[in-house]
């Protein structure tokens, strides 16, 4: 179970590109949801990678919607989370749309640096800790954040901080110091890496955890390492088979049998590859890691999102992550 | 149909598009030191701040140095990368009027800022680079990785970005000195403008915005210039000797953006030469009926499989079904493309590729019978 991590409300899940980051994120929020939590994944840097995941059709920016019991998507944008923002500061709608229409205001918007990573970041905030209208409570229970490719990331969960350091006085200042003490708070938040046991995932998943845990003091969570091969058979049998290949008739079968090798080669390669890179991140980054087995499947959909999501619970439980199939 | 190789020939630059984590910087440098191995004075460039490319080629330091990569024949491989933070200075040097009017900018807390995380400045410094490599003529090849974004356009966008940016009828209100008469007087006038912004000072104080309108008042020299340029970038991009080849993997969700990419290509008027696909899993094209798990369990236990034959023929049959996904997305993807963009599928190797001996693996198969 999943449960420890679920204790935190907020979980940002960072990671590089193309290491299935977000269907992490999914999978986590999907367990979520299913341990009856009110759920919202926060898509930043909205692709609407996360709705299609999930079934679901494209949200529109700065929206959310309900993809499945307790479980919303938002789509994450800066500028609409600055739009939402003055709303809420500047309660004059006529002054607000002559404001939004003129060409400066856009204008800065677009350019002033770091504005829309403070805004998303702001507004991440805003859905961890804002009240529900009916009940006063909490309006959600776990806010997870598929946040966008690794430097970027970075650049977001550090906008709060330079922002406060910028802005000695005023409100911005106030406010980012509110947005610190959220993502710095271990009771309420937690990073979670994940990648893949390859070369260069693995090197920015040890320089990101240095930049976001140690530099930044963020409150680390899990580390989810995705794709990894584990080859059933051993090297002596692969070439056992490879030599009583050799000599078979008809040419047919000595072709397939060919292939069974190469893809054996192929399995085993990869094995070795992320066992070798598997230890350097235990080593390197000291969490609780949880390994997904890779997925051998012609099509990625919801279907495998919800294997990987059962794949990340019973992991979770064992102590040992499985062999075999998820 | 063209081939990789014969594009390379053809052309002076080879821009390797593509969103993160699909293998372009490999591919980059596989590109580079083909042509370099053919007798070409080839240079890849790279930008990605993680090394990949020092991984790739078994360099420690490319700290803005170009470095020579030691290959066969008669060619030569020059690899460099890009410090995108020096790369902006470096500009800001070259085109400020002045020794005073540079040290300005460099101090000014907004340009450090902004230089370090304007989106796109990446990119644009990318193409900077790429046009001076281009314009000493040292080269024959440049060949050059582009960011590690989720999306392959940002590169293509940057400098219109940057424009934008600079865009002379807005920076207008930004360039006249923050404490002047000038500054009030704007915003009795403008009464829009005038309440954000006294509601952006007292949200930032007033020494940020008076560091901004610095910034720019500063900067103001600079402009003319940055759109004779951002012309001129589009004019290499678009010019005939420059290639652009999209590099993907066989996933669902890489190949939605790259079908964007190729729509987008067409509206900024570049030229989508050829596509690489990696890491790709070919089915076994063998005759149907070997391929049922009785059959093959039986042929793997004649070739002496013994305890191990279950497992090697289930590993084999997971491929298989990879492959299936993989070929029908490829298939479907290339139905798209027009007839005379070249295509290479690169499979997915039992290793990882990061030394030259690793990139000459990928040459059959990018390269076809050329390599």
């Amino acid at each position: 179970m999943l449960s420890e991590l679920f204790e935190r409300r907020l979980l940002v899940v960072v990671g590089k590109g193309g290491v299935g980051k977000t269907t992490v994120a999914c999978a986590l929020a999907l367990e979520a949801a299913r341990a009856g939590k009110r759920t919202v994944l926060a898509e930043v840097d909205a692709s609407g990678r996360a709705a299609a995941l999930l079934g679901a059709a494209p949200i529109p920016l700065g929206q959310s919607r309900s993809v499945a019991a307790n479980l919303h998507v938002l789509a994450v944008d800066g500028k609409a989370a600055l739009q939402e923002y003055l709303g809420l500061i500047i309660p004059l709608k006529r002054l607000l749309d002559a404001v939004f229409a003129s060409r400066i205001y856009n204008y800065f918007v677009a350019v002033a640096p770091g504005l829309r990573e403070l805004m998303t970041i702001g507004k991440i905030w805003y859905e961890a800790e804002r009240a529900d209208d009916s009940t006063g409570g909490r309006r959600w229970d776990a806010v997870i954040v598929d946040a966008p490719a690794t430097g970027h990331s970075v650049q977001y969960l550090r906008m709060p901080k330079a922002a406060h350091d910028a802005f000695g006085a005023g409100l911005v200042a106030r406010e980012s110091q509110r947005v610190m003490d959220l993502l710095a708070d271990p009771c309420r938040t937690a990073i979670n890496f994940v990648t893949t046991a390859e070369e260069m995932p693995v090197n920015e998943t040890i320089e990101m955890h240095q930049q976001l845990c140690r530099e930044l003091g963020l409150p680390p969570g899990y580390l989810f390492v995705n794709r990894v091969h584990y080859a059933d058979f051993t090297a002596a049998e692969i070439e056992r088979v490879a030599a009583g290949g050799q000599g078979l008739q008809p040419r047919e079968d000595r072709a397939v049998l060919a292939e069974v090798v190469r893809r054996a080669h192929e399995e085993s390669g990869w094995a070795a590859i992320n066992a070798e890179y598997l230890r350097r991140l235990k080593r390197e980054v000291r969490l609780p890691a949880i390994e997904v087995p890779y997925l051998f499947t012609e099509e990625f959909g919801v279907e495998q999102v919800q294997q990987i999501a059962a794949a990340l619970a019973g992991a979770a439980a064992a102590s040992a992550p499985r062999r075999g199939e998820p | 149909m063209k081939t990789l190789d014969r594009i390379i020939q053809q052309h002076r630059v080879i821009i390797c598009a593509g969103s993160g984590g699909v293998g372009k910087t490999s591919t980059a440098a596989a590109v580079a030191l083909y042509a370099a191995e053919r007798g070409a004075r080839a240079m890849v460039l790279t930008i990605d701040p993680a090394r990949r490319l020092a991984d790739a080629l078994g360099l420690r330091q490319m700290g803005g140095e170009e470095c020579i990569v030691p290959v066969s024949g008669s060619g030569t491989l020059s690899a460099l990368m890009l410090d995108q933070k020096g790369a902006w200075d470096a500009l800001v040097e070259r085109h400020a009027p002045s020794p005073a009017v540079r040290d300005r900018i460099l101090a000014n807390r907004f340009y450090q800022h902004l230089s370090q995380s304007f989106a796109g400045s990446q990119e644009y410094m990318a193409i900077e680079q790429l046009c001076e490599l281009y314009e000493c003529g040292r080269y024959d090849l440049i060949v050059v990785d582009t960011p590690p974004t989720q999306h392959a356009l940002d590169f293509l966008e940057a400098p219109q970005r940057i424009a934008d940016f600079l865009d002379k009828n807005v920076v207008k209100w930004f360039v006249r000195p923050y404490f002047s008469a000038g500054w009030a007087t704007f915003r009795l006038v403008n009464r829009t403008a005038g309440v954000l912004f006294r509601k952006l000072e007292e949200a930032t104080g007033v020494a940020a915005l008076a560091e901004v309108s610095d910034f720019f008042t500063s900067m103001a020299g600079l402009f003319e210039n940055f759109e004779a340029r951002v012309r001129r970038v589009y004019e290499l991009l678009r010019a005939r000797q420059t290639a652009f080849v999209l590099v993907v993997s066989p996933e669902e969700q890489v190949l939605r953006e790259a079908e964007h990419f190729c729509r987008m290509v067409r509206e900024l008027r570049v030229a989508l030469r050829a596509v690489v696909f990696n890491r790709v899993h070919t089915e076994h094209s063998g005759a149907r009926g070997v391929l049922e798990r009785e059959r093959l369990e039986a042929l793997v236990t004649r070739a002496g499989g013994g305890a191990a034959t279950a497992a090697l023929v289930e590993n084999f049959l997971r491929f298989e079904a990879v492959a299936r996904g993989d070929m029908a997305r490829i298939a479907a993807f290339r139905r798209r493309l027009r007839k005379a963009v070249a295509v290479a599928e690169v499979p997915n190797f039992d290793a990882d590729l990061h030394d030259v001996a690793g990139l000459q693996r990928m040459h059959r198969y990018l390269f076809g019978a050329a390599a």
